[in-house]
């Protein structure tokens, strides 16, 4: 009896630990480490000619400096925008207030790309709507704005960037204790000289977290870069990275692999150091009842700040969104947007269009299997990470970590150069290289969730279910996995809605049987369709939109993105 | 130094009279404090005070000055009250030092450098601080940082200081020893103080007079003593302190009451029925036959006190006997009880 329940007990614990830790080193680790072993050893010696050589190249460079120059600049620019935001909507008496937050957070469950699409129907020079309508109006000769350049990429990826710092921003403004800036009005100062030397330096560390989110988001980001700023022929890392890997060649993929290693080092390493820094200046901030935020008046600047952020919203949100819906049911795109020039009959012919539906197909799959995968799997990383006391039950959860905070791109082209036959192991082209690079990247997510509601749920639940005679199987069937649950599924669309749109990593990935939806999508705007493009983009939408509502409804307002 | 006048002031929150008519004035120098249970309004009226909330009713003044009028829509910002106050999550800045926390309000002033550090210094001192100036909040302990709170608020010596509920995130000795630095403080500095509790020891230990609200009204302002001994109603009788309350008729000279099958002489200035509130201290108990007979129902030995349930007719009584008053009894014996002390509250006068 004695030695059976030591036994049960120790196999199940190892055996967990062990299976996580053999199947994130296998897809996580070990193709990174080799990704910089390819990077580093040219014809089987260690030295950095491979990067001269890559670096030396002009338009390397150039896409070098572009990648920093860009991501410095959306950044920038995000935490200005969403700073003043994020206060007005937490702690003034601004009107609508929930609204506009859903509204802000609302362009970070957009994939970029569809985002670049609609802001080139509207910016484009010859037939933008905006530029056209501009020109109508004022009588212009010229299109005001090209979107093809360096102002429009950094124009689009603030867009659907800065929610990352709205977020983290506005979440530790609702945080704060009031009293805080209370007792500095109460010391004498005004509200302005309080904001400045009380909320702006409390907030720091938070604008400094979300600004690096940005900046890494920036930095890595793909679809953007390639739809709008590839035909104005301006490159970054990304960009680069992709065209030398559809070279084809040993080369090619050799010389990706330096300018993929100094991305990674970048992003990891930026957001290490943000996360270690920033955790020494955590500030306890949760005060007493006196939660109950005193609200700023706005007076007579209420309605003029009310028009600006709505203007903001509509710009950030329903001007792109409009667009697409009515470029998907023109009849003529040549003609002005009117009641008699809209029609369905573009949405008759993609819903009809099998090459299409076999896209939508192979993406609602991969992404399925690897929601469901990641589910049982962060299932175990969760449980071990929080409710033992095993040697080493972090392992896995940093692990997990490491594949959420690495670029896309990075993932992929480690998994290509892993996983085409060098170890034996051939996935290239398949569905299961899309799922296995789509679980590196999400399954953070859903480990985040789940660890999340399992440290809620307390020890003694699961204690008192084990003295009334159940058997820690039991327990966990009937206490812990329904206190859970909804965790379960929350943490499942997290993952699920990312991987079915999925681009960066799609696009290096995917096969001439295994085409997913966004590498459709990008294909189909790179190649002038922009009214099939329309259509899926909007279903695209459609399945986010309604997994988000699922989402919310599902954990009670908790989880969504 | 300054008195406050607190004249008819209400605060309504949607259809919710959070504070309804309070009319006090706090003299120069006093310690009052505003004592009831959580939701009464309390916290809601020093914030009043202060100038984070605006009253919807009534006006505010602090020595000749005019701070608050719903009626005539004065409003004096926070920042120009010159007053101190201590919160209740202690609301130390956690990104700026012990210094300059404490020398932050001067430092609003632009005082020049060397009269910064002085009084500031003086006030570190003052709270038994000195040697932390260049601790940061997160290596101080929570007694620690209320001190600082509490220099903070003292640093511009301000005519009056406000403390909303600053003991109650402190451990319960720390809380009983600040009671006696706080008080200290106040006599040294001879600063008028109003302090928010919901701990009626806190408030007798500490204030010159108590203001017991309930439900936004306010149920009597008078001296610990006065409040405790006799309190200007039920309410009031029930939130200070233990009370059994017993049904009773009054005559010119004797309350009875029927469910204890007892009288007991007594002038009363009303008649007719009343309500009748005895303190468990001012019960007596003894074995020799005399009085009102009763059975213990149940003892609890409470080390420096003994806490009976004694069964009297139809009533259960609480009875607290001091030190080792009752070691003698056990659960099940016959007493007799002695009435000591009565609050009569006549049926009908009820607020």
């Amino acid at each position: 009896m004695n030695g059976q329940t030591f036994f049960s007990r120790f196999d199940t614990k190892w055996l967990v630990i062990a299976c996580a830790v053999t199947v994130l080193v296998l897809f996580t680790a070990l193709p990174m480490l080799y990704l910089i072993y390819r990077s580093v050893v040219v014809e089987g010696s260690v030295n950095l000619e491979n990067y001269r050589v890559v670096y030396s190249n002009a338009v390397n460079f150039r896409a070098f400096v572009n990648t920093f120059k860009v991501s410095l600049l959306v950044t920038g620019l995000s935490v200005l925008i969403t700073f003043p935001l994020a206060w007005l909507v937490g702690r003034t008496n601004l009107p609508g207030k929930g609204f506009f937050r859903t509204l802000f957070v609302a362009t970070y469950m957009i994939p970029p790309y569809v985002g670049a699409i609609a802001w080139i129907q509207l910016l484009n020079p010859s037939v933008g709507y905006v530029n056209t309508f501009l020109m109508a109006v004022f009588g212009l000769t010229q299109a005001p704005f090209n979107i093809y350049s360096m102002g429009g990429m950094i124009w689009c990826m603030t867009l659907f960037y800065s929610p990352f710092a709205f977020i983290t921003i506005s979440r530790a403004m609702e945080k704060m204790d009031p009293s805080l800036e209370e007792a500095s009005r109460i010391a004498g100062a005004s509200p302005l000289k309080t904001l400045v030397r009380v909320t702006l330096p409390l907030m720091l560390p938070s604008v400094i977290a979300g600004g690096v989110l940005v900046f890494i988001n920036a930095g890595s980001s793909f679809g953007i870069p390639a739809i709008v700023g590839m035909p104005a022929q301006i490159e970054v890392l990304t960009t680069r990275i992709v065209t030398y890997v559809y070279m084809g060649t040993g080369k090619g993929i050799r010389e990706a692999t330096a300018l993929a290693v100094i991305l990674m080092v970048v992003a990891n390493g930026l957001l290490y150091a943000s996360t270690f820094l920033l955790g020494k200046k955590e500030y306890v901030t949760i005060g007493g009842k006196s939660m109950r935020p005193n609200l700023v008046d706005l007076g007579r600047w209420k309605w003029p700040v009310t028009a600006l952020v709505a203007a903001y919203g509509f710009v950030s949100v329903f001007l792109p969104l409009g667009s697409i819906l009515v470029t998907s049911m023109l009849k003529s795109m040549s003609r002005p947007v009117s009641f008699d020039n809209l029609t369905f009959s573009t949405w008759k012919t993609v819903v009809n269009n099998t090459g299409y539906m076999d896209c939508l197909g192979t993406s609602f799959f991969a992404a399925t299997v690897t929601a469901t995968v990641a589910t049982v799997v962060a299932l175990f990383i969760a449980y071990l990470a929080v409710k033992t006391r095993t040697k080493g039950r972090a392992v896995p959860d940093s692990l997990a970590t490491l594949g959420g905070a690495t670029p896309s791109i990075v993932i992929a082209l480690a998994l290509i150069i892993t996983f085409s036959g060098e170890f034996g192991l051939n996935l290239y082209s398949t569905v299961a290289i899309l799922v296995v690079s789509y679980l590196v990247k999400y399954l953070t997510m859903s480990v985040r969730t789940i660890s999340a509601s399992l440290t809620q749920v307390h020890v003694s639940l699961e204690e008192a279910a084990l003295s009334s005679g159940a058997s820690w199987l039991r327990a966990m069937k009937d206490i812990v996995l329904p206190l859970v649950s909804p965790s379960i599924i929350a943490g499942w669309f997290l993952v699920f809605m990312p991987s079915f749109y999925e681009l960066t990593m799609s696009i290096l990935l995917y096969g001439s049987k295994t085409k997913t939806i966004g590498v459709l999508l990008y294909e189909m705007q790179t190649y002038a369709d922009p009214q099939d493009a329309s259509v899926l983009a909007i279903v695209i939408l459609l399945i986010v939109l309604g997994g988000n509502l699922l989402l919310r409804k599902l954990s009670r307002g908790s989880v969504g993105i | 130094m300054a008195e406050v006048r607190i004249k008819a002031v209400s605060k309504i929150f949607g259809d919710v009279k959070a504070v309804n008519a309070f009319d006090t004035v706090v003299k120069d120098g006093e310690f009052v404090s505003i004592l009831g249970p959580s939701g009464c309004g309390k916290t809601t009226m020093l914030r009043m005070i202060a100038g984070f909330e605006r009253p919807s009713l009534g006006e505010i003044w602090i020595g000749d000055e005019l701070v608050s009028s719903a009626e005539s829509g004065v409003f004096l910002a926070p920042e120009k009250r010159s007053i101190g106050m201590v919160f209740q999550s202690y609301a130390v800045w956690p990104h700026m030092n012990v210094f300059q926390n404490v020398a932050y309000p001067l430092t609003i002033k632009n005082l020049n450098k060397e009269e910064i550090a002085r009084r500031t210094n003086r006030v570190l001192g003052l709270v038994h601080l000195d040697g932390y100036a260049e601790r940061f909040p997160n290596q101080l302990s929570g007694g620690q940082q209320q001190r600082v709170a509490l220099a903070r608020a003292l640093v511009c010596e301000p005519r009056l200081l406000l403390l909303d509920e600053p003991l109650s995130n402190l451990d319960a000795k720390l809380r009983e020893s600040m009671r006696f630095e706080i008080k200290e403080l106040q006599r040294k500095l001879n600063i008028t103080v109003i302090y928010v509790t919901h701990d009626q020891s806190e408030a007798m230990a500490m204030s010159d007079r108590i203001v017991v609200m309930h439900q936004g009204v306010v149920q009597q302002i008078a001296s610990p003593v006065d409040v405790y001994e006799t309190p200007a109603n039920e309410t009031v009788a029930d939130f200070i302190g233990l009370v059994n309350f017993v049904p009773a008729e009054l005559t010119a000279d004797e309350v009875i009451f029927p469910s204890l099958g007892h009288a007991v002489k007594r002038d009363n200035a009303c008649r007719g029925r009343a309500r009748v509130g005895i303190r468990p201290e001012n019960i007596a108990l003894s074995k020799t036959e005399t009085g009102l007979q009763g059975t213990i129902v149940h003892k609890f030995y409470m080390g420096d006190a003994t806490d009976c349930r004694v069964a009297v007719g139809t009533e259960t009584l609480r009875v607290i006997a001091k030190g080792d008053g009752f070691r003698e009894y056990q659960d099940g014996d016959a007493v007799w009880l002695r009435l000591d002390k009565m609050i009569v509250f006549p049926v009908g006068d009820k607020a």
